[in-house]
Parts: structure tokens; C-alpha cells; sequence
């Protein structure tokens, strides 16, 4: 039992150095690690032998929270999905005995975002599969991340612009910054296939920039044509379409007589 | 010797005849008395598998056991239980006091195999899920699952996978199917282990089944990814497993792959029966088709067993056909409830960017220049800034050819390509070659002959006859029968 009082005093410690205003990322860091160590005394990582007590998941749980948010605001991505990955068995595989967290759909929904930013898809998919669908329709935390995702696949990519401005929680924005640049990626691939001429002027409104200067920037890196006012993008002609392709066709004929082979 | 033990029963059917004399009680008496005898042909048939170490025998038992388990009531169970179960059996007093009966002769048991003694078993473990006893079913099924365990036959393996497949559907019923993972964990790996491809297949599905009934589709997908599907697996078991694999396949948009495991899952599954199994198949296949961008065939709709279920996938596929947003949403509105029961709802949700597509694609045929303005408003978007990117997202991924003017504001149609130029119409053409190479090499790998038969005389003409009357009684109970593994 003292072991669990000294995590405490030390998750106490760490509570308030994180409430201060600004807080110092540093010395938060170093109580997490110190706690993470003293956690692993604890039913940390309880396996179906032990059953631990509430108040050590509790706190084991709070910990985990505060790593989760500590991580976005260090910007460390990998650590935060390892905290998240941490999180998640307390949420779902312990829903029964412990009450639910305030920060439970918030974090889950940051994980949906990173998910999403990472145009990890598939994944993020499968995560949402775990969601109660109650929580899906009326969570402001989750509906967020999923109206997102249905922007992007929709292209109304300027939604996705106007989503910055509404995030239910601050720590959002980290996320729906990284997914503006890869959205500004698929924007100008975008534009680069379906216009013939678009001038500076309006290339920087579509691509949610705030002066020319950095549309500049990043039509040089594209390999944009222009004369400083206008971008031009020449189509490139698919021409092969109209030859037959030799190597397909007779790896085709070549299969169909083996298998007729076999029937025969 | 095996026609032997099969025979005797017969022979005891005067007492059934004797009863008559009691009126009001006859029908009751002899229809127990019937199913009895039933039961005592399937344990001869068991004994005889036993004997001769030959597994499919006991699989026309099992083929058998939809129709016997309509006829199970207590005293049957008990007078069986009494019979053919040997007093050193640990559950037989939980047996007896599940099925109590007045009037059931005291019987010194006879000596049987343990198989017999777990067939019984079995039988009483469904009869409690049949009537809904749940409470009962569970220590019932765990006692079932620790006898068999303890038995390692090659006969044991399709009662076994039969026994595993109600001890997870007690857990089911019962709402507390996590607590049934870990044993079947240990029990693939076992079954594994012992090259028991029947309890492999049985144990894979009913993880899978087990995960996806809690939406745990990261880790079916690993356990897929882990674990091969024994290849000689019986068809039902097949298709379920292409069934789950479309499911999970489909929630990680891999929606080619999902249709392909769908379609074949549903024609692996029986022909006449196992509706349940194939309106829940279809319904999902038609969702992954309209997510491909492909156009589920109108027939699948027409079909007199799935016409009524479909009726809001018709629907639907409807909405997404004619590009009409407004129509979609409505639809979805009104059947939210029943998609989210079916767990398609999420699946579904992800339809309406090919809503908007399909709109787009009609909108560029038919107006070779049109404003943004007018394309924003016929599909129904909030703004023109939104139709732009939309449009320009469809252009570059090949929904349609067209160039936007962003000046003037508006969109101007390629002339389109005729599409017998290009190599479409050969892709078109493989696929569907290839699809019916597939089929045949299937049914080629799904027949079975008797073991090294060709080496044998020519039997004579009464044997002959006596074969084929067998075979036909033989495929008459699989037709009947074969639905009875599908839920």
C-alpha cells in the first residue's frame, strides 16, 4: 500500500506542475517516466491472474491521460500513440468495474484525428468499429474526426479548412495542422490535373494560404509553370492506352490453356 | 460386425407396439419411443465409427442432428442418460436432475465408448439452449468441454467441433461470450497441434465470430493473418469463414478483396437453406458492391427469400444509382435503426462520397459546360467553393474527364473516350474468366472419392444395387440436413 501512496504523491506533484500556466514540459516529463517506473509495482499492466484494485487502475489510468495530452503538446506522435495503445485496455476491456473517465471520448477522438492525419485509413476505421454508435452520432469529441473524414473523402477540402476554427478541445489543432499540410498536397495534385490555367492570386486562396509569398514556395517545390502571375499546368496525353499490352495478354492465354488443359 | 450393431435396435421395436393399449398417452410414448430408437441407430452408427477408426460416420450422425433435436424432450433425455451413460461419468447426476422423469425404467448402463457418453451429452447441452434454460447450459457445457478434451480420436474431431460450436453458443446466449475466448484459444492451438482440421475450422470461426461480435476487427484481422483455414474444411464451415473475412475486409476498405470473399461465401453456402446466413451475406455484399462503385444485379433483389429483407438495400442502392443526396440521407434516416442492428450502419455511412461521385459523373455527361453554381445546387452542396474542390477531387481521381475554369467559375466536359478502345473490355473479360476457372477448380477440389476404390473389382450386380440405394439415401439426408450447421 505505501507503494501506491508514494505514486500518488508523486501523480500529485505532477497534477500540479501541469496545472500551472504555462507549464514546464520538461520537468512534467521526467514525473512521468519516474511514475511510469513505479506504475510497473503496481498492477500496471494487470494480466488475467491479478485482479488489481479500482483505485490503482484509477490512478494508473490518470497517468496515462496525462502522458496521452502531455505527448501532443510535446508533439511527439509515437509517444502518444503509446500511450493511447496503453489507454485503450482501460477503456474498453475495463468498462465494467471502473467508472468512465471525463477525458475518455476526447482522447479517443485525438486518436481518430492522428489516425486520420496520418491518412491511416484503414485503421481508423477499425478504431471506430469499437465506438458505441450512441457516442458516435452525439459525441462532440468523435463526431469531429468523422465529419473530417467524410470532407476528405467527399473533397470538400474547404470544410475540412473551416473544422479548424470549431475543434471541441484545443489539442485538436495540433492534429488538424499536420492534416491541412497533407491536405494542401492532395489539393495541388488536384488542381494540377483538372485546371489548364489558375492565377497566383486564386492558387492561394484554394490552397488556404495567407500571402502569395509561401504559395510561391510551394508551387517551386511542385515544379509549377508560371509567369509570376499565372500557373499553368500542361495535361500530359495517356497515350499507351491504345496499344495492346503484349506481356498481359500472353501471360493471360498462357493460363487459360493450362487450366483448360487440366479440364480437358 | 458394424451392420450388426446397427440392426439390433430394430428388433425392439414390439414393446413400442405393445403400448397402444394406453389411449390417451400413446402418441407422446411412442413418438419418445421412436426417438429413442433413432438415437440408439446413431450411437450403433457411433460405436461402429469407433471400431473401425472411420471419422465420417459420425458425420451422418451429426447430419442428422437438426431433425433430432426438434424431438428432445426430458424424458427422452433421461431415459438416455440412464442408459447409456456409465455411472463413472462425473456429470451424470447434473444429467439426470436437468431432465427429470417419473417414468423412465431403471437400466443397468451398458458399457459404451466415450463418445457415445459425450453424444448424449451433447444432445442435453442443446436441448437446454433449445428451451431456453440458460443457466443450467453453462455449467452443462463446460463439463461437455472438459470430457471432451480429455479424448484424443480421430473420431472425436466433428463431435468435438460440434461440441465447441454449442459451448460458445451457450456463452453467446447467455451475453458473457469474452469469457469463452481464452479456452477456445487453447483449444486451436491444440486442435492444431493434433491435425484436426474439423476443430480448426470450428475454432477459427468461432473466435472470429467471437471478436467481431464485440467489433474487435483489429484483432480478427490478426488472428486471420496468424492462423491458415484448413483447406479441407466442409463447406459450411467455409463459408463462414469467407463470411467474417468479408466483414472484416470490408471494414478496413479493402472492398475488392471483401466482395470477392463475400461472393464466394455465398455460394459455398447451402442451396435451399440457410437463409439467415445468406440475407446477411447479401445485404453486405450489396453495400460493398455500391461502395466499389459497382451496381449489385437486380435479380439478387428479386430472389423470393431475400426480397423482403433487401427492401431497404433496394432502396438504397436506388439513392446511390441516381446520384440523389437527398433520397440517400432519407433512406438512411429511415432505416438506421435496422442497419445499425445488422452492422452495416458504419459501413453504409461511408456510401455518400459515392452518392455525390455518381452525381457528379451524370452531371458531366449530360452538360458539356455548366456553372459551378448550377452543380452545387443540383446535388444538393452548401456552397460552389465546395462543388469546386469536389470536382476537382472526382477529375483527379477519374470519375470523370473534365477541366474547371476557375475564372468564369465553370466546369467543361472532355469529350469521352470510347471505352472499347482502351483495355477495359479485356480487364472485363479476365475477370470473368478467371471467375469461372475459379468455380470449376473448386468444385473439382470439393469432391470426394473413396480411398484407393480404383484397385477394386467390379462388385456384382446385387451389391451394386444395394450401393446405389445406400448413395441415394445418402444424398437425400444431405440435401435435408445440410442446413443445420448454419445459424
Amino acid at each position: 500500500m505505501s507503494k501506491l501512496q508514494e505514486t500518488v504523491d508523486i501523480y500529485k506533484k505532477l497534477k500540479a506542475e501541469w496545472s500551472k500556466r504555462p507549464c514546464d514540459l520538461n520537468k512534467c516529463g521526467g514525473y512521468l517516466s519516474t511514475l511510469k517506473v513505479s506504475l510497473t509495482q503496481l498492477s500496471f499492466l494487470p494480466t488475467s491472474n491479478t485482479s488489481a484494485s479500482t483505485p490503482e487502475l484509477i490512478l494508473a489510468r490518470d497517468i496515462l491521460e496525462l502522458g496521452a495530452q502531455w505527448s501532443i503538446l510535446k508533439k511527439d506522435i509515437p509517444s502518444f500513440e503509446r500511450y493511447m495503445a496503453q489507454l485503450k485496455c482501460y477503456y474498453f476491456d475495463f468498462s465494467g468495474s471502473l467508472a468512465e473517465s471525463p477525458f475518455t471520448y476526447q482522447l479517443l477522438g485525438l486518436n481518430l484525428l492522428c489516425l486520420l492525419s496520418q491518412n491511416r485509413v484503414a485503421e481508423f476505421h477499425t478504431e471506430l468499429e469499437l465506438l458505441p454508435p450512441k457516442e458516435i452520432h452525439n459525441n462532440i469529441y468523435i463526431k469531429h474526426p468523422i465529419a473530417l473524414e467524410q470532407y476528405l473523402m467527399e473533397g470538400s477540402y474547404n470544410k475540412v479548412f473551416l473544422a479548424r476554427f470549431n475543434v471541441p478541445a484545443e489539442s485538436y489543432l495540433f492534429f488538424i495542422d499536420i492534416l491541412l499540410d497533407t491536405i494542401r498536397e492532395q489539393i495541388a495534385s488536384c488542381m494540377s490535373s483538372s485546371y489548364t490555367t489558375v492565377t497566383v492570386a486564386e492558387a492561394t486562396k484554394l490552397l488556404f494560404y495567407d500571402n502569395q509569398s509561401k504559395t510561391k514556395q510551394f508551387a517551386e517545390k511542385h515544379g509549377w509553370q508560371g509567369d509570376g502571375k499565372v500557373f499553368r499546368f500542361s495535361k500530359t496525353d495517356k497515350g499507351d492506352d491504345r496499344c495492346v499490352p503484349i506481356a498481359t495478354v500472353t501471360q493471360h492465354l498462357l493460363e487459360y490453356a493450362k487450366e483448360l488443359e487440366m479440364i480437358v | 460386425m458394424a451392420s450388426k450393431t446397427q440392426k439390433k435396435p430394430k428388433t425392439e421395436d414390439v414393446p413400442d407396439v405393445e403400448m397402444k393399449d394406453t389411449e390417451a398417452q400413446k402418441p407422446q410414448f411412442e413418438i419418445d419411443a421412436l426417438t429413442i430408437e433413432d438415437i440408439k441407430d446413431h450411437i450403433g452408427i457411433i460405436e461402429k465409427s469407433v471400431v473401425n477408426k472411420e471419422p465420417r460416420f459420425v458425420l451422418r450422425v451429426l447430419r442428422q442432428l437438426a431433425s433430432t433435436r426438434k424431438r428432445l424432450n426430458d424424458a427422452v433425455l433421461n431415459q438416455l442418460t440412464k442408459t447409456y451413460v456409465s455411472d463413472s461419468y462425473e456429470f451424470k447426476a447434473n444429467l439426470l436432475s436437468f431432465f427429470p422423469s417419473a417414468d423412465s425404467k431403471d437400466e443397468k448402463p451398458h458399457a459404451r465408448s466415450v463418445l457415445t457418453e459425450i453424444y448424449i451429452h451433447l444432445l442435453g447441452l442443446i436441448s437446454l439452449l433449445d428451451n431456453n434454460r440458460l443457466n443450467d447450459s453453462i455449467p452443462c457445457a463446460q463439463a461437455l468441454i472438459n470430457r471432451v478434451m480429455s479424448v484424443n480420436k480421430p473420431a472425436m474431431h466433428l463431435l468435438g467441433a460440434r461440441c465447441f460450436f454449442y459451448y460458445s453458443r451457450a456463452f453467446e446466449m447467455t451475453g458473457r461470450l469474452h469469457e469463452a475466448r481464452t479456452l477456445l484459444h487453447g483449444r486451436l492451438r491444440t486442435s492444431t497441434l493434433r491435425h484436426d482440421s474439423e476443430g480448426q475450422a470450428m475454432l477459427l470461426n468461432l473466435l472470429l465470430r467471437n471478436y467481431i461480435h464485440y467489433n474487435l476487427y483489429e484483432q480478427a484481422e490478426k488472428l486471420i493473418s496468424k492462423t491458415t483455414f484448413p483447406e479441407n474444411a466442409n463447406n459450411n464451415e467455409s463459408a463462414r469463414y469467407l463470411f467474417y473475412l468479408g466483414k472484416i475486409k470490408a471494414t478496413q476498405l479493402d472492398y475488392s478483396e471483401a466482395f470477392k470473399n463475400l461472393n464466394q461465401a455465398i455460394r459455398k453456402a447451402p442451396q435451399n437453406a440457410a437463409i439467415g446466413f445468406k440475407q446477411a451475406a447479401t445485404k453486405l455484399l450489396v453495400v460493398v458492391q455500391l461502395l466499389l462503385g459497382e451496381v449489385p444485379e437486380r435479380h439478387i433483389f428479386r430472389d423470393q427469400h431475400l426480397r423482403l429483407s433487401l427492401q431497404p438495400y433496394l432502396q438504397l442502392t436506388q439513392a446511390v444509382l441516381a446520384g440523389d443526396l437527398a433520397k440517400f440521407s432519407s433512406v438512411l434516416e429511415r432505416y438506421s435503426d435496422k442497419f445499425m442492428k445488422e452492422g452495416t450502419l458504419t459501413l453504409i455511412n461511408r456510401l455518400r462520397h459515392n452518392v455525390i461521385k455518381t452525381g457528379i459523373k451524370s452531371v458531366a455527361l449530360s452538360y458539356s459546360r455548366i456553372s459551378l453554381a448550377d452543380v452545387a445546387e443540383k446535388l444538393q452542396l452548401d456552397s460552389p467553393e465546395d462543388a469546386e474542390y469536389i470536382i476537382a477531387k472526382a477529375i483527379h481521381d477519374g470519375v470523370i474527364e473534365a477541366t474547371i475554369d476557375h475564372e468564369k467559375g465553370y466546369m467543361q466536359s472532355n469529350d469521352s473516350a470510347n471505352i472499347y478502345g482502351t483495355n477495359e473490355p479485356l480487364k472485363a473479360y479476365h475477370e470473368r474468366i478467371r471467375f469461372c476457372l475459379d468455380i470449376h477448380n473448386h468444385s473439382i477440389k470439393a469432391m470426394r472419392f473413396p480411398p484407393k476404390s480404383y484397385n477394386d473389382n467390379l462388385e456384382d450386380a446385387q451389391k451394386q444395387r444395394e450401393r446405389e440405394q445406400q448413395d441415394l439415401e445418402y444424398a437425400k439426408e444431405i440435401a435435408e440436413e445440410e442446413d443445420d450447421g448454419m445459424l
